[in-house]
Protein backbone atom coordinates (compact mmCIF):
# COMPACT_ATOMS: atom_id res chain seq x y z
CA UNK A 1 0.00 0.00 0.00
CA UNK A 2 1.14 3.42 -0.69
CA UNK A 3 1.74 5.94 2.03
CA UNK A 4 -1.81 7.75 0.98
CA UNK A 5 -3.85 5.14 2.32
CA UNK A 6 -4.51 3.48 -1.55
CA UNK A 7 -3.83 0.50 -3.19
CA UNK A 8 -1.70 0.76 -7.07
CA UNK A 9 -4.22 1.84 -9.61
CA UNK A 10 -2.71 -1.12 -11.43
CA UNK A 11 -4.09 -3.28 -8.92
CA UNK A 12 -7.19 -1.87 -8.15
CA UNK A 13 -7.71 -1.48 -11.59
CA UNK A 14 -7.00 -5.16 -12.35
CA UNK A 15 -10.07 -5.90 -9.69
CA UNK A 16 -12.37 -3.79 -11.44
CA UNK A 17 -11.27 -5.08 -14.92
CA UNK A 18 -12.20 -8.54 -13.01
CA UNK A 19 -14.96 -7.62 -11.77
CA UNK A 20 -16.45 -6.12 -15.22
CA UNK A 21 -15.67 -9.16 -16.62
CA UNK A 22 -17.59 -11.08 -14.08
CA UNK A 23 -20.68 -8.99 -14.78
CA UNK A 24 -20.64 -9.70 -18.68
CA UNK A 25 -20.32 -13.82 -17.44
CA UNK A 26 -22.92 -13.77 -15.17
CA UNK A 27 -25.51 -10.77 -15.53
CA UNK A 28 -24.72 -10.44 -19.76
CA UNK A 29 -23.79 -6.93 -19.66
CA UNK A 30 -21.34 -4.46 -17.96
CA UNK A 31 -20.74 -2.32 -14.99
CA UNK A 32 -23.51 0.69 -15.17
CA UNK A 33 -23.73 4.00 -12.50
CA UNK A 34 -25.77 6.85 -14.34
CA UNK A 35 -29.00 4.40 -15.39
CA UNK A 36 -29.49 4.11 -11.45
CA UNK A 37 -29.54 8.02 -11.12
CA UNK A 38 -32.09 8.31 -13.90
CA UNK A 39 -34.58 5.93 -12.52
CA UNK A 40 -34.20 7.32 -8.52
CA UNK A 41 -34.88 10.84 -9.95
CA UNK A 42 -37.51 9.16 -12.63
CA UNK A 43 -39.09 7.56 -9.62
CA UNK A 44 -39.42 10.49 -7.22
CA UNK A 45 -40.54 12.72 -10.11
CA UNK A 46 -43.28 10.72 -10.86
CA UNK A 47 -44.94 10.15 -7.14
CA UNK A 48 -44.39 14.73 -6.82
CA UNK A 49 -45.84 15.27 -10.37
CA UNK A 50 -47.65 11.92 -11.73
CA UNK A 51 -49.28 13.71 -14.53
CA UNK A 52 -46.71 15.90 -16.06
CA UNK A 53 -44.09 12.66 -15.57
CA UNK A 54 -46.55 10.48 -18.48
CA UNK A 55 -45.91 13.21 -20.71
CA UNK A 56 -41.89 12.85 -20.72
CA UNK A 57 -41.80 9.76 -23.15
CA UNK A 58 -37.84 9.64 -22.28
CA UNK A 59 -38.22 8.96 -18.93
CA UNK A 60 -40.95 5.67 -19.68
CA UNK A 61 -38.20 3.20 -20.28
CA UNK A 62 -37.03 3.77 -16.57
CA UNK A 63 -40.02 3.68 -15.09
CA UNK A 64 -41.39 0.39 -16.55
CA UNK A 65 -40.68 -1.55 -13.36
CA UNK A 66 -39.86 -0.90 -9.53
CA UNK A 67 -35.90 0.58 -8.55
CA UNK A 68 -35.94 -2.66 -6.79
CA UNK A 69 -36.41 -4.81 -10.16
CA UNK A 70 -33.58 -2.88 -11.64
CA UNK A 71 -30.76 -4.00 -12.31
CA UNK A 72 -28.09 -1.40 -12.20
CA UNK A 73 -30.20 0.57 -9.30
CA UNK A 74 -28.56 -2.94 -7.32
CA UNK A 75 -25.65 -2.92 -8.68
CA UNK A 76 -25.07 0.58 -7.24
CA UNK A 77 -26.66 0.25 -4.70
CA UNK A 78 -23.92 -2.39 -4.13
CA UNK A 79 -21.42 0.33 -5.19
CA UNK A 80 -22.09 2.27 -1.82
CA UNK A 81 -22.17 -0.71 0.52
CA UNK A 82 -18.73 -2.01 -0.97
CA UNK A 83 -17.07 1.47 -1.17
CA UNK A 84 -18.38 1.98 2.24
CA UNK A 85 -16.86 -1.69 3.37
CA UNK A 86 -13.44 -0.47 1.78
CA UNK A 87 -13.28 2.97 3.36
CA UNK A 88 -14.36 1.56 6.86
CA UNK A 89 -11.80 -1.44 7.06
CA UNK A 90 -8.88 0.84 5.26
CA UNK A 91 -9.98 3.59 7.75
CA UNK A 92 -10.68 6.15 4.94
CA UNK A 93 -13.87 6.74 6.15
CA UNK A 94 -14.06 10.19 7.56
CA UNK A 95 -17.45 12.89 7.10
CA UNK A 96 -16.04 16.31 5.33
CA UNK A 97 -17.13 18.81 2.29
CA UNK A 98 -14.30 18.01 0.40
CA UNK A 99 -13.68 21.13 -2.05
CA UNK A 100 -10.07 22.15 -3.94
CA UNK A 101 -7.51 24.36 -1.74
CA UNK A 102 -9.35 27.48 -3.74
CA UNK A 103 -12.29 27.26 -3.27
CA UNK A 104 -15.26 28.35 -0.74
CA UNK A 105 -17.90 26.23 0.67
CA UNK A 106 -20.61 28.25 -1.20
CA UNK A 107 -18.49 27.45 -4.69
CA UNK A 108 -18.14 23.86 -3.74
CA UNK A 109 -22.07 23.77 -3.36
CA UNK A 110 -22.43 25.10 -6.91
CA UNK A 111 -19.77 23.23 -9.04
CA UNK A 112 -20.65 19.52 -6.76
CA UNK A 113 -24.10 20.75 -8.20
CA UNK A 114 -23.63 22.36 -11.11
CA UNK A 115 -20.95 19.85 -12.44
CA UNK A 116 -23.42 17.00 -11.39
CA UNK A 117 -26.08 18.73 -13.37
CA UNK A 118 -23.73 18.30 -16.47
CA UNK A 119 -22.59 14.83 -15.63
CA UNK A 120 -26.14 13.58 -15.57
CA UNK A 121 -27.11 15.23 -18.66
CA UNK A 122 -24.03 14.15 -20.51
CA UNK A 123 -24.46 10.83 -19.66
CA UNK A 124 -28.06 10.56 -20.64
CA UNK A 125 -26.76 11.77 -24.36
CA UNK A 126 -24.23 9.76 -24.31
CA UNK A 127 -26.41 6.60 -23.56
CA UNK A 128 -23.95 6.25 -20.59
CA UNK A 129 -21.41 7.26 -18.31
CA UNK A 130 -17.58 6.11 -17.43
CA UNK A 131 -18.98 2.84 -16.21
CA UNK A 132 -21.44 1.92 -18.91
CA UNK A 133 -19.72 3.96 -21.89
CA UNK A 134 -16.31 3.75 -21.26
CA UNK A 135 -15.34 1.29 -19.08
CA UNK A 136 -17.64 -1.15 -20.51
CA UNK A 137 -17.73 -0.21 -24.00
CA UNK A 138 -14.18 0.38 -23.86
CA UNK A 139 -13.49 -3.84 -22.85
CA UNK A 140 -16.10 -4.85 -25.42
CA UNK A 141 -13.85 -2.86 -27.88
CA UNK A 142 -16.71 -0.92 -28.77
CA UNK A 143 -16.13 2.09 -30.92
CA UNK A 144 -18.97 3.50 -28.50
CA UNK A 145 -16.69 3.44 -25.52
CA UNK A 146 -13.24 4.75 -27.02
CA UNK A 147 -15.32 7.97 -28.94
CA UNK A 148 -16.21 8.77 -25.32
CA UNK A 149 -13.09 7.84 -23.70
CA UNK A 150 -11.33 10.39 -26.13
CA UNK A 151 -13.70 12.85 -26.39
CA UNK A 152 -13.87 13.21 -22.44
CA UNK A 153 -10.38 13.44 -21.62
CA UNK A 154 -10.02 15.62 -24.80
CA UNK A 155 -12.54 17.87 -23.27
CA UNK A 156 -11.25 17.91 -19.09
CA UNK A 157 -7.56 18.57 -20.03
CA UNK A 158 -8.98 21.13 -22.49
CA UNK A 159 -11.38 22.82 -19.14
CA UNK A 160 -8.49 22.42 -16.69
CA UNK A 161 -6.31 24.61 -18.61
CA UNK A 162 -8.94 27.43 -18.62
CA UNK A 163 -9.70 26.54 -15.04
CA UNK A 164 -6.48 25.97 -13.92
CA UNK A 165 -7.52 26.56 -10.31
CA UNK A 166 -10.61 25.01 -9.70
CA UNK A 167 -8.52 21.92 -8.33
CA UNK A 168 -5.07 22.58 -8.59
CA UNK B 1 -21.31 -24.43 -19.83
CA UNK B 2 -23.03 -21.35 -21.76
CA UNK B 3 -21.75 -18.33 -20.48
CA UNK B 4 -22.70 -15.80 -19.90
CA UNK B 5 -25.25 -17.68 -17.59
CA UNK B 6 -29.01 -18.06 -17.87
CA UNK B 7 -30.25 -16.85 -14.55
CA UNK B 8 -33.46 -16.24 -13.10
CA UNK B 9 -34.54 -12.56 -12.38
CA UNK B 10 -34.23 -12.78 -8.62
CA UNK B 11 -30.42 -14.80 -8.90
CA UNK B 12 -29.86 -12.13 -11.67
CA UNK B 13 -30.59 -8.78 -9.44
CA UNK B 14 -28.87 -10.56 -6.12
CA UNK B 15 -25.85 -10.72 -8.53
CA UNK B 16 -26.18 -7.28 -9.52
CA UNK B 17 -25.44 -6.39 -5.98
CA UNK B 18 -22.90 -8.77 -5.21
CA UNK B 19 -21.09 -7.23 -8.43
CA UNK B 20 -21.83 -3.66 -7.48
CA UNK B 21 -20.07 -4.27 -4.13
CA UNK B 22 -16.82 -5.32 -5.75
CA UNK B 23 -17.22 -2.45 -8.13
CA UNK B 24 -17.42 -0.15 -5.43
CA UNK B 25 -14.66 -1.99 -3.37
CA UNK B 26 -11.96 -1.59 -5.90
CA UNK B 27 -12.71 2.08 -6.89
CA UNK B 28 -12.59 3.53 -3.07
CA UNK B 29 -9.43 1.13 -2.92
CA UNK B 30 -7.97 2.92 -6.35
CA UNK B 31 -8.84 6.41 -4.13
CA UNK B 32 -11.90 6.78 -7.06
CA UNK B 33 -13.87 8.29 -4.40
CA UNK B 34 -11.35 11.48 -3.96
CA UNK B 35 -12.08 14.43 -6.22
CA UNK B 36 -8.48 15.53 -5.98
CA UNK B 37 -6.99 12.52 -7.12
CA UNK B 38 -10.13 12.09 -9.36
CA UNK B 39 -9.16 15.68 -11.29
CA UNK B 40 -5.31 15.06 -10.76
CA UNK B 41 -5.06 13.48 -14.28
CA UNK B 42 -6.14 17.08 -15.66
CA UNK B 43 -3.64 19.32 -14.15
CA UNK B 44 -1.01 16.60 -14.47
CA UNK B 45 -0.58 16.02 -10.93
CA UNK B 46 -2.13 12.10 -10.38
CA UNK B 47 -2.97 9.91 -13.40
CA UNK B 48 -4.17 6.76 -10.74
CA UNK B 49 -7.53 7.39 -13.17
CA UNK B 50 -5.97 6.51 -16.42
CA UNK B 51 -4.27 4.03 -14.85
CA UNK B 52 -6.91 2.07 -12.91
CA UNK B 53 -8.98 2.72 -15.99
CA UNK B 54 -7.18 1.04 -18.54
CA UNK B 55 -5.59 -1.39 -16.56
CA UNK B 56 -9.33 -2.72 -15.99
CA UNK B 57 -9.94 -2.29 -19.51
CA UNK B 58 -6.95 -4.25 -20.60
CA UNK B 59 -8.13 -7.07 -18.16
CA UNK B 60 -11.49 -7.43 -18.84
CA UNK B 61 -11.17 -7.12 -23.02
CA UNK B 62 -8.46 -9.74 -22.50
CA UNK B 63 -10.85 -11.97 -20.62
CA UNK B 64 -13.53 -11.25 -23.36
CA UNK B 65 -11.55 -12.18 -26.48
CA UNK B 66 -10.26 -15.55 -24.88
CA UNK B 67 -13.40 -16.48 -23.28
CA UNK B 68 -15.14 -15.55 -26.96
CA UNK B 69 -12.31 -17.74 -28.72
CA UNK B 70 -12.61 -20.53 -26.56
CA UNK B 71 -16.52 -20.54 -27.19
CA UNK B 72 -16.81 -20.72 -23.40
CA UNK B 73 -18.52 -17.29 -23.42
CA UNK B 74 -21.32 -16.34 -26.52
CA UNK B 75 -20.80 -12.95 -27.11
CA UNK B 76 -23.96 -12.39 -29.13
CA UNK B 77 -25.78 -13.00 -25.99
CA UNK B 78 -23.44 -10.24 -24.35
CA UNK B 79 -25.28 -6.26 -24.80
CA UNK B 80 -22.59 -4.26 -26.52
CA UNK B 81 -22.76 -0.65 -26.18
CA UNK B 82 -24.34 0.44 -29.32
CA UNK B 83 -22.07 3.45 -30.73
CA UNK B 84 -24.36 6.56 -31.76
CA UNK B 85 -21.05 8.50 -32.94
CA UNK B 86 -22.18 12.23 -32.74
CA UNK B 87 -23.97 12.28 -29.68
CA UNK B 88 -21.91 10.00 -27.63
CA UNK B 89 -19.23 12.18 -29.01
CA UNK B 90 -20.89 15.69 -27.82
CA UNK B 91 -21.59 13.90 -24.37
CA UNK B 92 -18.11 12.33 -23.79
CA UNK B 93 -17.21 16.07 -23.83
CA UNK B 94 -19.56 17.41 -21.89
CA UNK B 95 -19.22 14.83 -19.29
CA UNK B 96 -15.54 15.95 -19.36
CA UNK B 97 -16.48 19.41 -17.99
CA UNK B 98 -18.91 17.79 -15.73
CA UNK B 99 -16.06 15.57 -14.12
CA UNK B 100 -13.72 18.53 -13.92
CA UNK B 101 -15.76 21.34 -12.52
CA UNK B 102 -17.66 18.22 -9.75
CA UNK B 103 -14.46 15.82 -9.36
CA UNK B 104 -16.49 13.04 -9.76
CA UNK B 105 -18.40 10.86 -12.24
CA UNK B 106 -21.84 9.14 -11.29
CA UNK B 107 -20.04 6.04 -9.85
CA UNK B 108 -17.16 7.76 -8.40
CA UNK B 109 -19.51 10.52 -6.58
CA UNK B 110 -21.13 7.01 -4.97
CA UNK B 111 -17.65 5.93 -4.11
CA UNK B 112 -16.65 9.07 -2.59
CA UNK B 113 -20.09 9.77 -0.95
CA UNK B 114 -20.10 6.14 0.78
CA UNK B 115 -16.41 7.23 2.06
CA UNK B 116 -18.09 10.04 3.91
CA UNK B 117 -17.81 12.83 1.01
CA UNK B 118 -21.32 14.83 1.24
CA UNK B 119 -19.72 16.99 -1.38
CA UNK B 120 -20.50 13.64 -3.65
CA UNK B 121 -23.88 13.67 -2.47
CA UNK B 122 -24.45 17.21 -3.71
CA UNK B 123 -23.38 16.14 -6.94
CA UNK B 124 -25.48 12.83 -7.00
CA UNK B 125 -28.31 15.17 -6.68
CA UNK B 126 -27.41 17.44 -9.15
CA UNK B 127 -26.57 13.97 -11.86
CA UNK B 128 -30.09 13.21 -10.87
CA UNK B 129 -31.05 16.54 -11.46
CA UNK B 130 -29.24 16.71 -14.90
CA UNK B 131 -30.71 13.11 -15.89
CA UNK B 132 -34.37 14.87 -15.39
CA UNK B 133 -33.46 18.05 -17.11
CA UNK B 134 -32.04 15.80 -20.48
CA UNK B 135 -35.59 14.34 -20.46
CA UNK B 136 -37.65 17.47 -20.13
CA UNK B 137 -35.76 18.67 -23.12
CA UNK B 138 -35.82 15.07 -24.83
CA UNK B 139 -37.93 16.11 -27.47
CA UNK B 140 -35.87 18.77 -28.67
CA UNK B 141 -32.96 16.89 -28.48
CA UNK B 142 -34.61 13.57 -30.01
CA UNK B 143 -32.75 14.47 -33.46
CA UNK B 144 -29.49 14.74 -32.16
CA UNK B 145 -29.85 11.92 -29.86
CA UNK B 146 -30.29 9.48 -32.31
CA UNK B 147 -28.18 10.93 -35.49
CA UNK B 148 -25.14 8.66 -36.61
CA UNK B 149 -26.47 5.25 -35.37
CA UNK B 150 -23.49 2.54 -36.17
CA UNK B 151 -25.71 -0.26 -34.08
CA UNK B 152 -22.77 -2.33 -31.63
CA UNK B 153 -20.02 -1.67 -33.85
CA UNK B 154 -16.76 -2.47 -32.52
CA UNK B 155 -13.21 -1.73 -33.53
CA UNK B 156 -12.11 -4.92 -34.72
CA UNK B 157 -15.27 -4.67 -37.12
CA UNK B 158 -15.15 -1.45 -38.08
CA UNK B 159 -11.31 -1.67 -38.88
CA UNK B 160 -11.72 -5.16 -40.31
CA UNK B 161 -8.74 -6.86 -38.18
CA UNK B 162 -8.87 -9.79 -35.52
CA UNK B 163 -9.61 -8.49 -32.13
CA UNK B 164 -6.32 -9.43 -31.03
CA UNK B 165 -4.47 -7.16 -33.30
CA UNK B 166 -6.52 -4.26 -31.17
CA UNK B 167 -6.13 -5.67 -28.56
CA UNK B 168 -2.26 -5.73 -29.05
CA UNK B 169 -2.51 -2.73 -30.22
CA UNK B 170 -3.93 -0.99 -26.64
CA UNK B 171 -1.80 -2.75 -24.85
CA UNK B 172 0.88 -0.83 -26.73
CA UNK B 173 -0.80 2.48 -26.81
CA UNK B 174 -1.65 1.66 -22.66
CA UNK B 175 2.08 0.51 -21.82
CA UNK B 176 3.26 3.90 -23.42
CA UNK B 177 1.04 6.14 -21.56
CA UNK B 178 1.74 4.16 -18.10
CA UNK B 179 5.78 4.63 -18.95
CA UNK B 180 5.11 8.36 -19.52
CA UNK B 181 2.97 8.65 -16.40
CA UNK B 182 4.85 7.13 -13.80
CA UNK B 183 8.22 8.80 -14.92
CA UNK B 184 6.21 12.22 -14.67
CA UNK B 185 5.03 11.57 -11.53
CA UNK B 186 8.37 10.18 -10.42
CA UNK B 187 9.54 13.52 -11.34
CA UNK B 188 7.07 15.54 -9.11
CA UNK B 189 6.53 18.20 -11.61
CA UNK B 190 5.27 19.16 -15.48
CA UNK B 191 7.68 18.78 -17.66
CA UNK B 192 5.69 21.20 -20.35
CA UNK B 193 6.51 23.75 -17.73
CA UNK B 194 9.55 22.54 -17.36
CA UNK B 195 10.43 22.58 -21.21
CA UNK B 196 8.90 26.49 -20.83
CA UNK B 197 11.80 26.82 -19.20
CA UNK B 198 14.29 26.03 -21.46
CA UNK B 199 15.76 22.60 -19.38
CA UNK B 200 14.81 19.89 -22.07
CA UNK B 201 16.33 16.53 -20.93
Amino acid sequence: MKKNGFWSPYLAGAGLGLTLLASFIIAGQGLGASRAFTVVAGKAMNAVAPEYTATLSYLSKYLERSAFSDWTFLEVTGVLIGALIGALVFRGFKLRFDRGSSMSVGMRVMTAFGGGIILGFASRLARGCTSGVALTGGAQLALSGWVFVIAMFASGFLFAALFRRLWS
Amino acid sequence: MSMPFVLSDTVNLAAAVVIGLFFGFFLERGGMGNPHRLTGVFYRTDFAVPKMMFSAILVAATGLCLLSDLKVLDMSRVWIIPTFFWPQLAGGALFGLGYLVSGYCPGTAAAGFASGRLDALVTMVGISSGTLLFSVLYPALEGFYKMSDMSTVTLPELLRVNHWVLLTVVYVFAGFMFYVMERHERRGRDPLAKKSLGAVS
